[in-house]
């Protein structure tokens, strides 16, 4: 198993990994669309093989600039990869992408209201919280919870990583430098 | 320069309202204006008007009357840029891009700075990869617009795909000079600097990339990519210690990537495997909770090590109960040792399990749960199923269901044991049962629909599917709405089996336009990427839809078409439906030639006329549909494309070249790939194209030289080469020189004796090589029908697919008249695979229609590839 960013390669095994696992799907171009925009976000699981076995679909909500926060637009993890936390794993890496390169200060997601064992990873595995009820949400009349999560722990964790930089190039390198 | 045909202020304000309401998408409006002007006798043929009139048709579904108004308008103007760019723009809304390029150039000549036009030029170039065009397009634009962002993002990126670094390079910097830091956080800026950066290390400036990112990184918040991209470049400088350190910081960010770990082991160079795994097991404390380390451990480890590693791997995991726990190890079975030592520890499991309900003999006060053994019987289940000892499979997930009879992962893993023992209904009753356990699971219901179109219940399986598809619109067409392409796939093999030639052609079609509407995607994105500063993200895009065909999901489909295509040029259809075949036993075949054809005339016009009506029905409905939503949405420029219809595509005229345009994308980019030449090869072996012929053997040839269907084709190659006789001689020479390196001055039949002797134990090298043999020389049927029907141990790789080849063969005649050899082969494979409904006779049991060509092993050790 193997949790990386997502790539444009990988959009096109996420939308089969989200047609089999979930009933809410999206042509290519929405991929896409989260891709292009905003391509530290989204989050893929891999076995051995390369296949998807799981993903983070997400993005910014933009039309709020003084308020900027992430949306989970689809999140799946295939039954037969259950019970190894992917989905909390997945979800972080992205929380924690948006808190550094987007500032969200917190992310929402929607669910539907029927789906009981997604409500269930959501509140007590992922710490999200109910927000509010948005009545016939989805495509079938059924309505969805929309619930959120604060980031703003994020926030001090991502100051903590400063990166090693040149300075302390071994003297090989400063030859190489010379040389060239 | 203006039109020829100017108009007095009155109208010519006119047509700038027709203008505005185009822009504004007030359609019926700019309808009405344009009226007012053509209806004025003396400018009843001006050009601009009617091209205007022509475009607003065109988004309001009116095509034909479309590309009438623009082609008259641009007849009674052709110096007006606006007919030209309106031509352009028509075109470009069907999708014929070349054409819109020709009318932009046209307009380009009689207006030559116009902004718009130019713009709408460079996106069509980008799209169609006219690079070199593109970078003088955008040049233009850049002299025009020198102020503006896009302008010198454009004019960079031109550079950059063409791979001119340096220019590039020198456009950016310039560019990135200009820009202003305003705020904190700039995100654009962010992407800006590490497109530059990606431009700099792909000129293969590996310090300037690192100085580059010390003096900006700052301003850059994609942390990870600058690390991984420190990380990489160090590395690459054999600046070891600066990598380690890096790949140690990516992972306090994400203890799960396992390459960050290689990244590691290659920094330290360490380059033995217990030195590997001692610096995993450091990890592995130091991050306690990943899963990583901790399997990585088990790949690196060996002996004793592997032994206490996997122990305390696997109880941990019957413990906690983690369904995935031997997918997650099935690598390491490539190991034979390892593969016992699992298997030993599996069965002290068991017995102290049942025995003291603990992993160890009695002496422990450590109890587990009840469920622990449980999940030792699953993966035991899995164990047996990938080692193919069915019966021990069956054994122990028998014994796990009659322990908890509820849990659907067993029921899952017992239909993939029937799966892999060659009964596919079976398998699908026990997906069934699973899938009614939960059906609120779309996996579990996805999974269930595939088992069924395993076993060939395609209108079962769509039944299925329904459960999570929009209510009122059939499950078929909201699956290809949203391009369900493993559908589509297994619905266009299930076709297949069943003989339903044409009906499996639409499903590969269907997916073939998924790819191609893919490609159009991106369209939108040339503009909006540029807007976004999303380069990295946006080049990547572009070389994934250079070669976006050569996705494995292509391979398949394009496969599945290529030899429905063969088969319906071998065996054309006879019949309007392919289950009411002929009775013909009793004619005599000339007879029976004359009344095929017949016949085949008559289907054939009836057919077309019925496609021809179809087809009006269907552009009758496509221009209702149409004028509903004009108002609504400006997607209406969309292409209306041809509908799929069964009868029509397996009557085509040209199966074979029709073959050749799913083979095209796969000799282009799955080049690498032998079936693609295999496949390449009995293409134009049926249409007698020698040099083809010759190319796909030679690639084959450098492929796999060893490989079954290589060997066959070769033999049958140099058949056909002794049988034609009409070779000109110069033709001649290029195959005998050509083939000499592959024959070695051989004769077919010493070829073929020497890949008998060479692969004695293989059999489907065996199946081949003994087929060829029979070809060559009929009077060695006996021979070959001895050899070809033993099924003893000491040969290898026999497997279902194999043998029902065989058997399909006997049955077929490949061998001539065999006696009772098919029922008497059928007997041994039945006690080989006694699940095996390939080998059951007809009254046995289960309704499944039975299909086999000679890809068939390839086509399964493909798909296991593919899709387990």
């Amino acid at each position: 198993m193997n949790i990386r960013c997502a790539k444009p390669d990988d959009l096109m095994n996420m939308q089969h990994c989200n047609l089999l696992c979930l009933p809410e799907n999206y042509q290519m171009k929405y991929y896409f669309y989260h891709g292009l925009s905003w391509p530290q976000l989204s989050y893929v699981g891999e076995d051995e093989k390369g296949n998807i076995v799981g993903y983070v679909l997400a993005k910014m909500e933009e039309d709020c600039e003084d308020n900027p926060h992430g949306h989970i637009t689809s999140l799946a993890v295939k039954r037969s990869h259950r019970r190894l936390g992917l989905a909390q794993k997945l979800m972080d890496q992205a929380a924690r992408a948006m808190v550094e390169c987007f500032q969200a200060k917190y992310v929402s997601l929607h669910v539907r209201k029927s789906n009981r064992a997604a409500l269930n990873l959501y509140t007590n595995t992922l710490k999200f919280t109910i927000s509010e009820i948005e009545p016939k949400y989805y495509a079938d009349g059924e309505d969805a919870y929309a619930m959120k999560k604060d980031l703003s722990h994020f926030t001090l964790l991502c100051a903590d990583d400063e990166i090693p930089s040149s300075d302390s190039l071994s003297s090989a390198m400063k030859k190489i430098e010379i040389d060239s | 320069m203006p039109s020829g045909q100017p108009l007095p202020p009155k109208e010519n304000s006119l047509f700038k309202r027709i203008l505005r309401c185009y822009e504004q998408k007030q359609y019926k409006n700019g309808l009405k204006f344009a009226k007012q002007i053509l209806s004025h006798p003396k400018f009843s043929e001006h050009g601009e008007t009617l091209a205007m009139k022509g475009l607003t048709l065109n988004f309001l579904g009116r095509k034909d009357e479309a590309y009438e108004h623009v082609r008259r308008g641009l007849r009674n103007d052709l110096t007006s840029h606006v007919c030209w760019h309106v031509y352009g723009l028509l075109q470009r809304s069907d999708k014929k891009y070349d054409e819109a390029i020709k009318c932009y150039r046209n307009a380009l000549k009689w207006e030559k700075d116009n902004i718009q036009i130019l713009r709408d030029l460079s996106l069509l170039q980008i799209q169609m990869r006219d690079l070199e065009g593109y970078r003088d397009t955008r040049y233009q634009l850049f002299m025009l617009r020198p102020t503006q962002r896009a302008s010198w993002i454009g004019y960079a990126m031109a550079y950059h795909l063409l791979n001119d670094h340096d220019m590039a390079l020198k456009i950016l910097e310039t560019f990135r000079k200009t820009q202003m830091v305003s705020a904190p956080f700039d995100f654009e800026y962010s992407e800006l600097l590490l497109y530059q950066n990606m431009v700099i290390q792909e000129s293969g400036g590996v310090l300037d990339a690192i100085k580059h990112l010390d003096m900006y990184k700052e301003n850059i918040f994609d942390k990870l990519t600058v690390l991984e991209i420190y990380g990489s470049l160090y590395l690459q400088m054999g600046e070891y210690h600066l990598a380690t350190l890096c790949y140690e910081k990516l992972l306090r960010r994400n203890q799960e990537n396992t390459p960050y770990y290689l990244m590691i082991k290659e920094a330290k160079q360490l380059h033995n495997d217990e030195c590997v795994y001692n610096m995993l097991c450091g990890y592995r404390k130091k991050f306690p909770k990943a899963l990583a380390p901790k399997r990585l451990c088990l790949t690196f480890a060996s002996g004793n090590a592997f032994q206490s590693e996997i122990d305390s791997y696997l109880r941990a995991g019957f413990h906690k109960g983690v369904p995935p726990l031997f997918v997650d190890l099935r690598s390491l079975y490539k190991n034979k040792h390892k593969v016992q030592i699992i298997e030993s520890l599996l069965e002290m499991y068991v017995n102290n399990l049942t025995k003291f309900s603990s992993f160890d003999s009695e002496d422990t006060s450590c109890k587990e749960p009840a469920s622990a053994l449980l999940w030792v019987y699953h993966y035991l289940a899995q164990h047996y199923d990938y080692l193919d000892d069915i019966q021990k499979a069956l054994t122990y997930i028998d014994m796990a269901i009659a322990h908890t009879p509820t849990l659907i992962e067993l029921f899952v893993t017992k239909g993939r044991i029937f799966k892999h023992a060659g009964d596919a209904y079976e398998a699908y009753k026990w997906l069934d049962e699973a899938q009614g356990l939960d059906t609120a699971d779309r996996y579990i219901n996805s999974k269930c629909a595939k088992y069924m179109l395993r076993a060939n219940l395609i209108k079962e399986a769509e039944e299925t599917c329904s459960k999570f598809t929009r209510e009122g619109v059939s499950p078929m067409e909201n699956l290809n709405e949203m391009q369900c392409m493993w559908f589509q796939t297994e619905c266009a093999l299930a076709y297949q089996r069943l003989g339903k030639w044409g009906d499996s052609l639409k499903k590969c079609h269907e997916v073939d336009r998924h790819f191609t509407e893919i490609i159009d995607d991106q369209f939108d994105f040339h503009t909006y990427c540029m807007r976004k500063m999303t380069l990295r993200s946006y080049v990547n895009l572009l070389r994934l839809e250079d070669v976006l065909r050569s996705h494995p999901f292509y391979f398949r489909v394009a496969r599945c078409a290529i030899q429905v295509y063969l088969h319906i040029h071998d065996k054309p259809p006879t019949d309007a439906s392919s289950s009411n075949e002929l009775d013909t036993e009793n004619l005599a075949p000339g007879q029976l030639k004359k009344m095929l054809n017949k016949q085949r005339k008559a289907q054939r016009k009836a057919q077309e006329e019925k496609a021809q009506a179809l087809a009006a029905q269907e552009k009758r409905d496509m221009h209702k549909n149409r004028q509903q939503v004009t108002n609504t949405s400006d997607e209406a420029d969309a292409l209306p494309l041809d509908e799929l219809l069964p009868e029509k595509l397996e009557r085509v005229e040209d199966p074979l070249e029709q073959s050749i345009k799913f083979l095209k994308p796969l000799q282009e980019l799955a080049s690498d790939n032998i079936e693609t030449h295999l496949m390449a090869f009995e293409i134009y072996y049926r249409k007698d194209k020698l040099l083809l012929m010759l190319q796909s053997i030679k690639r084959s040839h450098r492929i796999c030289p060893d490989h079954p269907m290589f060997h066959s084709c070769l033999i049958r190659f140099m058949e056909k080469l002794l049988k034609l006789d009409n070779i000109q001689e110069e033709m001649q020479l290029v195959l005998n020189k050509q083939l000499e390196p592959i024959l070695g001055g051989m004769s077919a039949a010493e070829i073929n004796s020497q890949f008998l002797n060479k692969h004695q134990k293989s059999l489907p090298a065996l199946v081949q090589g003994l087929k060829m043999k029979y070809k060559l020389d009929n009077s060695s049927q006996q021979e070959v029908l001895d050899q070809i029907t033993k099924l003893d141990d000491s040969l290898e790789d026999v497997n279902i697919q194999t043998c029902t080849d065989i058997l399909n063969s006997l049955i077929n005649g490949e061998f001539g008249e065999v006696g009772d050899a098919a029922e008497e082969y059928r007997k041994t494979c039945y006690k080989r695979f006694p699940l095996a409904t390939a080998f059951h006779t007809d009254q046995d049991r289960s309704p499944m229609a039975f299909w086999s060509n000679s890809y068939k092993t390839l086509n399964e050790t493909h798909d296991n590839c593919v899709s387990n």
